[in-house]
């Protein structure tokens, strides 16, 4: 039994079901997302506007992005340490985790009918759903980015464009091919779906 | 019910609904209302396959026959009644996505599928769910241009359906139920599934995405019984170098810097690794040679060509092997060393076409993205002629820059995967067009470890008008026998029948029919979501039916929807 649900969180499979059977295991998970909670928020709300919202994201993304902290192919000072130890299968559960909680209201606002404009017309350009489809809620690896921090997702586009985040270099050509205005406007658009 | 879930239910009850992992899509509380009833069909033979090109009731390869002529050859629905073509019944789907799929019908039932891997049954005369195949989606999936399925295939009892996270499946044709589950390839690194499978003498064949990630491609053929892999064809050889040719297949200079490329090849050696050529669409198959014919897609990165010197053996390819080994017998690179993504998706079809001296041979025909239609000697793939423009072509081959290069046609096409039809009796081909002034980038980036690859963007220049365009071409002069200009870029197919009609439609809703000789409009419906779909056809209670998903499309994003609508007479 105990060696079948082990390789059934492998599979990443059954995370939620298992708080309630199996609370010695679930509790190492819990453990691990702990301290998570200091910056991304108890409530789901992070504790400050640069980090991001990470509740109810896709989980096939959340576990590439702790794969490639880990690897070092995604650089960040605050998140490299804390996922170091993590192996592939609690990288896999911790983003089932996060996935299933419900994406907090940061209560951003609805972006002006201008700036609303100026976003759709380089969405328009760049076709950004055709991979974060239509209502920008991502699938599998690509992000949600609708009622993502405004702050974070302006910081996380100008990094993309420098490459200091370079885990992405198809996400980094797009970014590059659109300009900086284009990109404000599209922060503040998708901050405030 | 796969493993997983079978585990699930006895386990742990309900708490596996709570647990299941989340997709946008993802359908929660799915068939309450609808218990699953059993499809009753007969098993599908080989032999009916081999002869489906002469099938007035059925519907049963994604592009009609092994040939992929899309003629359907019934006709009661024709040209002096097709104005009174009404709604026959509307299924809506629970996936509200881009819809891709080409509907196949097997004695009254029919099979289609949706994003994310779904697949309905359905009663093809009430349009009444029979049974719903819903995947459980692995949580890794990489794929562009939408989560897109164009549907299934069916042999025997079994359903063939590839899926997103780059699964190959058998479900039991009357329950849906799972009869075999094999890995294709690793979603982490790039590979997924879009494409309908191709059955034939027990012989799943299955091509994979993943061009814009760096994989290395392939063409598959499992075993339809046990789903065991039969051979494997890399669409990328171990000397990817070829010829080192200036020019694409229609004479013009591509402006590559030979002498460059050498240095480069020496320097880091041949990059086939990760040189992509995905397939995405199917093959056809020559039951009279035991041959098929598929097109390999771009090389990886679209836009870049510094980390791969040489012409990109396979890449932009049409491809034929022996159906029984997967050798290779022969093949025909449209554009060697391709940075622009004008790269070859549309599946190929085999008619019998006029050589350059006027003698009639087995040929195979190809649309490009390029906006011609390729014209090959089905012996040795050779090219016999290409056809007028389709699109407007402006400065081709301009190299893409860093500020960004004003080309057409855009990356998209010409003609994107959406299937072409054929009508064997007016020698013409039909293609449905976009047309996307765009500029064309380049960035340079090393292979990034099954991340997005695409050495650059391409982006639709603002303010620059699009359009799209449906075109017959006769392919045996290369001439535009007639073309229909449509408000917006099309992508999806189209179907010809022997009622003298072709079907196609809009991203804007609008399906229609029109005379396939002079392309006068007959008749058309407005379904409200994007049109981006391959219709098909069938009979069933001795009335001839219509086809066609309403669900948009991602790629150019066109408005989602989730109906399959059947349209009839009365
Ligand atoms: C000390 C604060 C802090 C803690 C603790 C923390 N994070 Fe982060 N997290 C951040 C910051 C800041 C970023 C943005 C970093 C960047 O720009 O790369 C981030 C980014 C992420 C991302 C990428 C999200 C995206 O949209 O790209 C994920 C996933 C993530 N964290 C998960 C976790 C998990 C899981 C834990 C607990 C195991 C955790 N974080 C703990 C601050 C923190
Ligand atoms: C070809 C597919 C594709 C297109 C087109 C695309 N994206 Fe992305 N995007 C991705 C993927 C995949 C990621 C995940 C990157 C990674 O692996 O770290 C991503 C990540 C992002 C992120 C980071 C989100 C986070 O939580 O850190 C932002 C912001 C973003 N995209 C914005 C855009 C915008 C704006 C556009 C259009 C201008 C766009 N994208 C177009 C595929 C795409």
């Amino acid at each position: 039994m105990v060696r079948n649900l082990i390789s059934m969180i492998s599979r990443g499979i059954i995370f939620g079901a298992l708080l309630s059977v199996a609370p010695a295991l679930a509790q190492s998970i819990a453990e691990k997302v702990e301290v998570c909670a200091g910056c991304h928020g108890q409530d789901g709300k992070p504790k400050d506007k640069t980090i991001p919202v990470i509740w109810g994201q896709q989980a096939g993304y959340i576990y590439i992005q702790l794969r490639d902290y880990k690897r070092g192919d995604r650089k960040n000072e605050t998140m490299q340490p804390i996922v170091s130890s993590f192996e592939k299968d609690d990288m896999r559960a911790i983003a089932e985790y996060f996935a299933k909680k419900p994406w907090p209201n940061l209560g951003q606002p609805r972006s002006p009918k201008h700036v609303a404009q100026r976003a759709l017309s380089a969405e328009h350009s760049v076709g950004c759903t055709g991979c974060h489809l239509e209502q920008f809620q991502g699938d599998g690896t690509t992000p949600r980015l609708a009622g993502q921090s405004q702050e974070y997702l302006a910081k996380t586009i100008a990094d993309f464009r420098t490459r200091a985040r370079g885990n992405n270099p198809g996400m980094t050509d797009l970014m590059r091919a659109t300009s900086p205005d284009d990109l404000a406007a599209l922060a503040e658009y998708l901050a405030g779906l | 019910m796969d493993r997983y879930s079978i585990a699930c239910a006895t386990l742990f009850g309900l708490g596996c609904t709570l647990a299941a992992s989340s997709h946008a899509q993802e359908v929660v509380n799915p068939d309450q209302w609808s218990p699953p009833r059993e499809a009753k069909i007969s098993p599908v033979t080989q032999d009916q396959l081999n002869t489906a090109d002469k099938n007035t009731t059925n519907f049963l390869l994604t592009n009609g026959n092994y040939a992929q002529t899309r003629f359907y050859p019934a006709k009661q629905i024709n040209r002096d009644n097709v104005k009174n073509l009404h709604v026959a019944w509307i299924f809506q789907t629970q996936v509200k996505e881009s819809l891709e799929t080409s509907p196949i019908v097997v004695d009254g039932v029919m099979y289609v599928t949706t994003s994310f891997s779904h697949v309905y049954a359905i009663d093809a005369k009430t349009g009444e769910q029979l049974w719903h195949y819903s995947h459980k989606m692995g949580p890794v999936t990489t794929y562009c241009c939408g989560p897109n399925n164009r549907g299934v295939q069916v042999l025997g009892d079994k359903v063939y359906l590839a899926t997103l996270d780059a699964k190959l499946l058998a479900l039991n044709a009357k329950t849906g139920d799972v009869v075999w589950n094999t890995d294709i390839a690793d979603p982490e690194l790039g590979y997924s599934e879009t494409m309908a499978p191709t059955v034939v003498k027990d012989k799943v064949l299955i091509g994979t995405n993943g061009g814009e990630y760096g994989i290395r491609g392939f063409v598959r053929a499992y075993d339809a019984k046990t789903g065991k892999l039969v051979w494997n064809f890399d669409t990328i050889p171990e000397n990817t170098v070829g010829v080192w040719a200036t020019k694409d297949a229609t004479g013009r200079d591509m402006h590559r810097d030979i002498q460059a490329e050498k240095d480069q090849l020496a320097k880091i050696g041949d990059p086939y690794k990760r040189l992509g050529g995905g397939v995405w669409q199917n093959p056809a198959v020559d039951l009279a040679t035991n041959r098929i014919y598929f097109v390999v897609g771009n090389p990886s990165p679209d836009l870049d060509g510094a980390p791969r010197p040489g012409d990109n053996l396979y890449t932009d390819s049409l491809v034929s092997l022996d159906l029984d080994t997967g050798k290779f017998v022969c093949h025909f690179q449209y554009i060697a060393h391709d940075v622009w993504d004008l790269d070859a998706a549309s599946p190929p079809v085999l008619v019998d076409v006029k050589d350059k001296s006027g003698k009639t041979i087995p040929g195979v025909i190809h649309a490009g993205k390029t906006g011609h239609i390729y014209v090959h000697d089905r012996k040795d793939c050779s090219l016999i002629r290409f056809s007028e423009a389709m699109v407007p072509q402006e400065n081709m081959w301009t190299l893409p820059t860093k500020e960004g290069a004003r080309m057409l046609p855009g990356a998209n096409g010409g003609v994107e995967w959406s299937p072409i039809a054929t009508d064997p009796g007016q020698d013409l081909a039909y293609a449905i067009n976009l047309h996307q002034p765009m500029h064309y980038r380049v960035e340079n980036s090393p292979y990034p470890n099954g991340k997005l690859w695409l050495g650059g963007a391409f982006t639709a220049i603002p303010g620059e008008k699009q359009s799209g365009n449906i075109t017959a071409v006769n392919y045996n002069t290369g001439k535009i026998k007639w073309q229909v200009k449509t408000p917006e870029p099309m992508i999806g197919g189209i179907l010809a029948t022997a009622g003298g009609l072709v079907f196609a439609g809009e991203g804007n809703g609008k399906f229609a029919a029109y005379n396939s000789s002079t392309g006068k409009e007959l008749w058309s419906f407005r379904a409200g979501a994007g049109v981006n779909a391959p219709p098909s056809s069938y009979m069933v209670g001795g009335k001839q039916y219509i086809v066609v998903g309403a669900g948009g499309n991602t790629q150019v994003n066109f408005r989602r929807g989730n109906n399959i609508i059947a349209f009839t007479l009365d």
